[in-house]
């Protein structure tokens, strides 16, 4: 398990056809959930896992999927699932999302199927973890930060509770999710897709142990672990030696009024080819919904350190993980929390405060490694809006929008991701069509813009922010929920790169003037007053005054950036004018601005 | 005669359709004048049938062109200069997309670029909400003094999508005379009239596509059609449509976007026909494999599979088109695949392909990397002597060497054993890729028949379609150029959408009613227009729709143009249902239903029966005689070499065994059996 094992002789054949059939499986299951969900936050914005566990619950394949959702957490899961039924049968299903037993937050439904073979032997585990529309909270979101615990927080929790016994339904825990959680149907419909996912799962191990043999199978994983620890290893290796303590901060937020820092702890050992984190020097648990489960504090360092490494050739599983040492402790607000203690938002806010200094350190330690820090999240335009359609007989709608969000961290070898979201969701759920927002909801989206001169300057800048203005359509009255981190902790650059800039609220009222937002608030809209929203900026990553100027003059050209700054941050003096798109780089001024430059700093 | 030419990457391929018979030739693809190739393959025909060029393309009444031409345009950024012309407020449609992305932990992939960039996107004053009503009229002076800004930029070709022009097309109207008039001779394009589909950034894209495409398409369609009629063609010049179906010349000149899918869209089109003929009818799993990429299309129910989400390049790193096409998934896996052993002693196939050049080792191109076709070299599946009908000669030690020491040492393998593991690997990967779409669209594969398409097609088919289970494997006589010969069997189509949002509780019908007559006008214009003289008009009515709340719409057939009652309004939402459960293993039959966007599809078909058959040659023996060929399973065996063109109908070959045309080579599994269907294809059981 340490990786002190003698090496196992590879069948480099044998296990390059086991790893696409496994991932295939995954595939299948991820793909069947994904066609068959009924709620948009799962068929729209991709929030969903699917992965195969060993019967000792290791992490063996996953489907593409939000990284911070994967990684650790459905091991802990698994073992919860046997510890409290050590006799497992085949048709058993069981749904689980208490977030004290290695769940994320409870809106995360997790159906965990045991695979059991004809001789009654436990060979595997599936798990499909979905995001629910609703979990029964004590207000219509899914997120509620401003809850002292979870008692207020009102959320539904499953321990391990058997939901299948012979591939039939509990129907106790059916009526139980019916009557508590808001939109029965599309939680059923939810549910169906999710059990579909996991007994395709199921069915398709099955064969392949009949066709391959068990044996032959669990020869596989270890090879496929063995080989995923050495790539790992290799990885590495590639980095220097070395150890940082960064720390970082949560804006304040209803119960927490100075706001959460927070400090990891980072060693590079190239030479024994690991990676320390201790998470333990942080505050204890806090009287709000934001604190995180073990799964996703672990997560979020685990995501910091695979986009660190810039080598997505090592295979994510639990062969990889045993590089890794994440030191978390219990009733932490980053580490393992304490019931009743709310994690209402463990998937998100606080849990990108522990993955961005993680990625920067590693940049610190290592050149050409790690990255900056990703935008952090909610602005108003990913925040919850509700009210009633004047359109549609004043019927009452709510759901998240995802009109404007940007924040992609500068890395050692491109440019920020426009469209990563956060860091923990690594770009994988999409952004609104303007039309069909416009559409479904009573809303019009006035203008959507990228922000010049936002990015966090660098050798590779960060994302720039995104500017949009909305408010409801006449006759409407609007509410907008939100939960913005990054209104006054940017996000950081790494190795002399910048800030990204910070994210923003503002209302205009109806006389077209501008009022500042909090940063955890409701607005309410009413005809012609908008709500504008600013996305945080990505860091950057490296001098800007090492760009090439080729990219420089690019976003500039671009309008990504000002002449202003393009000469005072970059040091990039062109010739030409943008009028006639004639603008190229002057490099002997150039190269004259920068060195006076290099030396002022 | 009809003659059907479709130019790919490396090989031209011509279909000569006489009467009944039909024949295949193959000459290289020339890429620096493409239209060369298309008049070597004409010419190569000519000489077949011991005619003079001239004499031979007088006779021809229908020449039906596919051509790689707009999409290499579009990979190589050889487009025109293209301008973007958008609502004030909504700069970034083109740049902020629709979010999404893969390998979560690649962060060596950069963000994509706009398809035309911001400094060549001007924001247009005005705004039209949701309903169709004007919220800020056009400003018609600030349209004039951005025309005056392009020409100072030199722009060639111009793109306008406004938000909701799909519900009031008057805005973008305007622009469009405005620009006619203030920027003469400069093409543009505009979305409501090009594709008038919900969501601002599909629709943005597929317009500035296609005006990017105009002053190219243009110039080549139009010496392709010049040059033609130089040489003696006096017939009609038609294009392959990424839709699947055909259309003239000169229209997809106007609407080049038409083009960019125009090869694979084909192949589903065949797939149904030989489906149809040699496996009574069962789905199909059509799988057309190339030199670098393996392209994959299912067939069910006699109906072509559709997408509006079709992308150029990468899924999220390329660009969407936006564009109903022809649903095909490409992966990158075929001939010119290269097999490697990793760092951690692990066998890989690809994602790196040799393409055509250098091309696998044994073709003596300068090729170092031992790639797929190098192994069914060394495999005894393909003869050096007879690749292409013997107009190419491999080099199979080479192939071997080469093997030898980049893959097979490591491994610690023979170097047949190290072949055949590529093999397998490469055959699985296949496999992972038709499963992921027949779990998309609820095919079983086990009731379905795999369709092998291209020259490489029949090396791995057989052991492709028995992992999946499927019913049977049929390659047909025409595999080797499944595109052409699909080209052959298309009608002349067209299609044409409107959005009108309506639902299920608060139908409306008038509306809709009206929506549906001008659709059937448009459909009844065409097949009076290009489509005269065909021998049947069908026009299909679908309409895109949802559950409500739901985001994303499916689209479902209708039985009549038009929902005059109650029952009709019924029938309709019966056919949701029944999509809806077909497609996502679920409906709900209780809920309410929102309808987006109404289509019409008119064909007009031009040919009875699919397409002709091969002749049996008089002259050519039936068995070639015997070879060693290698199967991870026997070892080295000693197989059977039969004539593809010479084996009579009924009369089973059992595998192991190889059989062999000019353009094909199919590997007959130990364990499987092959027999040449009635309609000249090749079907093998197992």
């Amino acid at each position: 398990m340490d990786g002190q094992s003698p090496p196992r002789r590879r069948d480099g054949v044998k296990t390059a056809i086991l790893a696409s059939r496994f991932d295939s499986i995954a595939r299948k299951m991820q793909n069947t959930l994904f066609r068959t969900a009924r709620s948009g936050i799962l068929n729209t914005a991709h929030d969903f896992s699917c992965v195969i566990l060993t019967a000792d619950c290791r992490l063996l394949a996953a489907a593409e999927s939000l990284p911070s959702h994967t990684l650790v957490g459905p091991d802990i899961m698994c073992r919860t699932v046997k510890a409290y039924h050590p006799d497992l049968k085949a048709g058993d299903c069981f749904l689980h999302n208490s977030p004290y037993e290695g769940n994320s937050h409870a809106a995360d439904h997790c159906l965990i199927v045991p695979v059991v073979d004809e001789g009654g032997t436990l060979r595997f585990f599936v798990l499909a973890k979905a995001h629910q529309a609703d979990c029964g909270n004590s207000r219509p979101s899914t997120y509620l930060g401003d809850v002292v615990d979870v008692y207020e927080e009102g959320a539904l929790i499953f321990s391990a509770a058997k939901v299948q016994s012979d591939y039939k339904d509990n129907q106790d825990i059916i009526r139980m999710c019916e009557t508590r959680i808001r939109v029965p149907d599309q939680w059923w419909g939810d549910y169906l897709a999710s059990m579909g996912s996991v007994r395709i799962g199921e069915r398709e191990l099955l064969e392949l142990g009949a066709s391959f043999g068990w044996d032959e199978l669990e020869r596989y994983a270890e090879a496929w672990f063995d080989y995923s620890e050495e790539k790992m290893a290799t990885a590495i290796a590639r980095l220097p030696s070395g150890r940082r303590t960064l720390s970082s901060a949560h804006d304040p937020f209803p119960g927490v009024p100075e706001g959460i820092p927070v400090k990891v702890d980072v060693e590079i050992d190239a030479e024994a080819g690991r990676i320390r984190v201790d998470l333990s020097d942080n505050p204890d648990c806090q009287p709000c919904g934001l604190n995180l489960t073990q799964g996703t504090s672990m997560s979020a360092a685990m995501v910091a350190i695979y986009n660190g490494l810039i080598d997505h050739g090592v295979p994510v599983n639990a062969g990889s993980f045993r590089r890794i040492d994440i030191t978390v402790r219990e009733n932490c607000c980053v580490g393992i929390p304490r019931h009743p203690f709310s994690c209402s938002v463990a998937t998100t806010n606080l849990a990108d405060r522990v993955s961005n200094p993680i990625q920067r350190a590693i940049a610190e330690i290592a050149p050409g490694f790690g990255m900056a820090e990703t935008g952090p999240i909610m602005p108003p335009a990913m925040g919850v809006i509700s009210g009633r359609d004047p359109r549609n007989d004043g019927e009452p709608f709510v759901n998240q929008v995802h009109i404007a969000v940007t924040g992609g961290a500068g890395t050692p070898v491109t440019d920020g991701f426009l469209s990563i979201i956060h860091v923990g969701n690594a770009g994988m759920c999409r952004i609104d069509c303007v039309e069909v927002d416009e559409l479904h909801h009573p809303i019009v989206i006035k203008s959507r813009a990228l922000v010049p001169d936002t990015e966090g300057a660098g050798t590779f800048r960060g994302a720039p922010s995104a500017r949009a203005e909305f408010g409801p359509v006449d006759g409407c009255v609007m509410k907008v929920l939100y939960t913005a981190d990054g209104t006054i902790t940017p996000a950081l650059g790494a190795r002399g790169g910048g800030p990204g800039s910070k994210s923003r609220a503002e209302k205009r009222e109806k006389d077209g003037g501008l009022t500042i937002l909090p940063a955890c608030y409701g607005a309410t809209l009413e005809e012609d007053e908008w709500i504008v929203s600013y996305s945080s900026g990505g860091g950057g990553y490296g001098s800007p005054l090492e760009r090439e100027p080729e990219r420089v003059l690019h976003d500039l050209r671009e309008g990504w950036i000002t002449a202003g700054r393009a000469r005072d941050v970059y040091g990039l003096v062109t010739t030409g004018s943008a009028e006639d798109d004639s603008l190229a780089v002057d490099w002997a001024a150039t190269e004259t601005l920068r060195t006076t430059a290099r030396a002022v700093r | 005669m009809r003659l059907a030419c479709d130019t790919g990457g490396t090989f031209t391929d011509l279909v000569v359709e006489d009467g009944d018979e039909i024949r295949l030739f193959k000459a290289s693809t020339t890429p620096d004048d493409p239209v060369r190739g298309v008049l070597n393959s004409l010419a190569l025909a000519a000489e077949h049938y011991g005619r003079d060029l001239g004499d031979f393309l007088g006779e021809a009444e229908m020449f039906i062109h596919g051509t790689t031409r707009a999409i290499n345009a579009i990979l190589t950024g050889n487009t025109a200069r293209t301008a973007f012309l958008t609502t004030e407020g909504h700069p970034d449609v083109l740049v902020i997309r629709e979010g999404g992305r893969i390998e979560p932990f690649n962060f060596t992939v950069p963000y994509p670029e706009p398809y035309v960039p911001r400094r060549l996107t001007f924001e247009i004053p005005e705004r039209i909400e949701a309903n169709g009503s004007i919220r800020k009229p056009l400003d018609e002076a600030a349209v004039i003094a951005i025309a005056e800004k392009l020409k100072l930029l030199k722009v060639e070709a111009v793109g306008v999508c406004l938000l909701w022009s799909i519900v009031n097309g008057e805005h973008e109207k305007r622009v469009g005379e405005l620009l006619a008039k203030h920027l003469p001779g400069v093409p543009v394009t505009l979305s409501h009239l090009l594709n008038p589909t919900l969501r601002e950034y599909r629709r943005a894209s597929a317009t500035v596509i296609d005006a990017s495409l105009k002053p190219l398409m243009f110039q080549y369609l139009d010496s392709l059609t010049r040059r033609l009629r130089e040489a003696g063609f006096a017939g009609r010049t038609l294009m392959v449509t990424s839709g699947g179906g055909i259309m003239d010349a000169e229209a997809v000149a106007r609407m080049p976007i038409h083009s960019i899918n125009s090869g694979p869209a084909m192949a589903p089109v065949a797939g149904r026909y030989y489906a149809a003929r040699d496996f009574d009818g069962a789905a199909a799993i059509v799988a057309d494999t190339g030199g670098t990429t393996y392209d994959v299309s299912l067939v069910r129910d006699g109906r072509i599979p559709w997408t509006r989400e079709t992308w150029i390049g990468q899924r999220f790193r390329g660009h969407m088109t936006g564009f109903p096409s022809v649903d095909v998934k490409s992966i990158g896996a075929g001939g010119g695949s290269i097999a490697w052993v990793d760092e951690g002693g692990l066998l890989r196939v690809g994602p790196r392909s040799a393409g055509s050049t250098p091309g696998p080792v044994s073709y003596g191109k300068g090729g170092t990397e031992p790639t797929v076709t190098d192994c069914s070299l060394i495999l005894g599946y393909i003869d050096p002597d007879f690749f292409l009908g013997g107009t190419m000669v491999l080099d199979r030690d080479a192939a071997a060497e080469a093997l030898r020491t980049k893959v097979a040492d490591k491994l610690g393998l023979s170097v047949e054993e190290a072949a055949a593991a590529i093999f397998a690997l490469a055959t699985e990967k296949m496999v992972g890729a038709i499963d992921e779409i027949t779990v998309n669209q609820g095919i079983d594969p086990a009731t379905a028949v795999l369709i092998g398409g291209g020259g490489a097609a029949g090396l791995n088919a057989v052991a492709v379609g028995r992992r999946l289970g499927c019913a049977g494997v049929l390659i047909p006589e025409a595999g080797s150029v499944l595109s052409a010969a699909g080209a052959l069997m298309s009608d002349i189509a067209s299609d044409y959408a409107q959005m009108l949002f309506t639902t299920s509780r608060r139908f409306a019908f008038d509306e809709v009613n009206a929506v549906l007559a001008s659709l059937e006008a448009r459909c009844r214009a065409f097949a009076e227009g290009p489509g005269a003289g065909a021998l049947n008009v069908t026009i299909d009515f679908s309409v895109e729709a949802r559950y409500a709340h739901q985001i994303w719409e499916i689209e479902v057939p209708m039985t009549s143009g038009r929902i005059e009652t109650d029952a009709d309004l019924e029938a309709l939402q019966q056919a949701f249902h029944d999509t809806h459960q077909s497609i996502f293993e679920i409906s709900d039959p209780g809920s309410d239903m929102e309808f987006v966007t109404w289509r019409a599809k008119v064909s007009c078909q031009l040919r009875e029966g699919g397409t002709g058959q091969l002749p049996m040659p008089k002259s050519v023996s039936h068995e070639l005689g015997r070879r060693q060929i290698y199967f991870s399973e026997t070892g080295w065996t000693d197989a059977e070499v039969i004539r593809f063109e010479s084996m009579p109908s009924g009369v089973p070959v059992a595998g192991p065994a190889i059989i062999e045309s000019s353009f094909t080579t199919v590997v007959v599994d130990p364990g499987t059996n092959a027999v040449r269907s009635e309609g000249g294809g090749l079907r093998v059981t197992f």
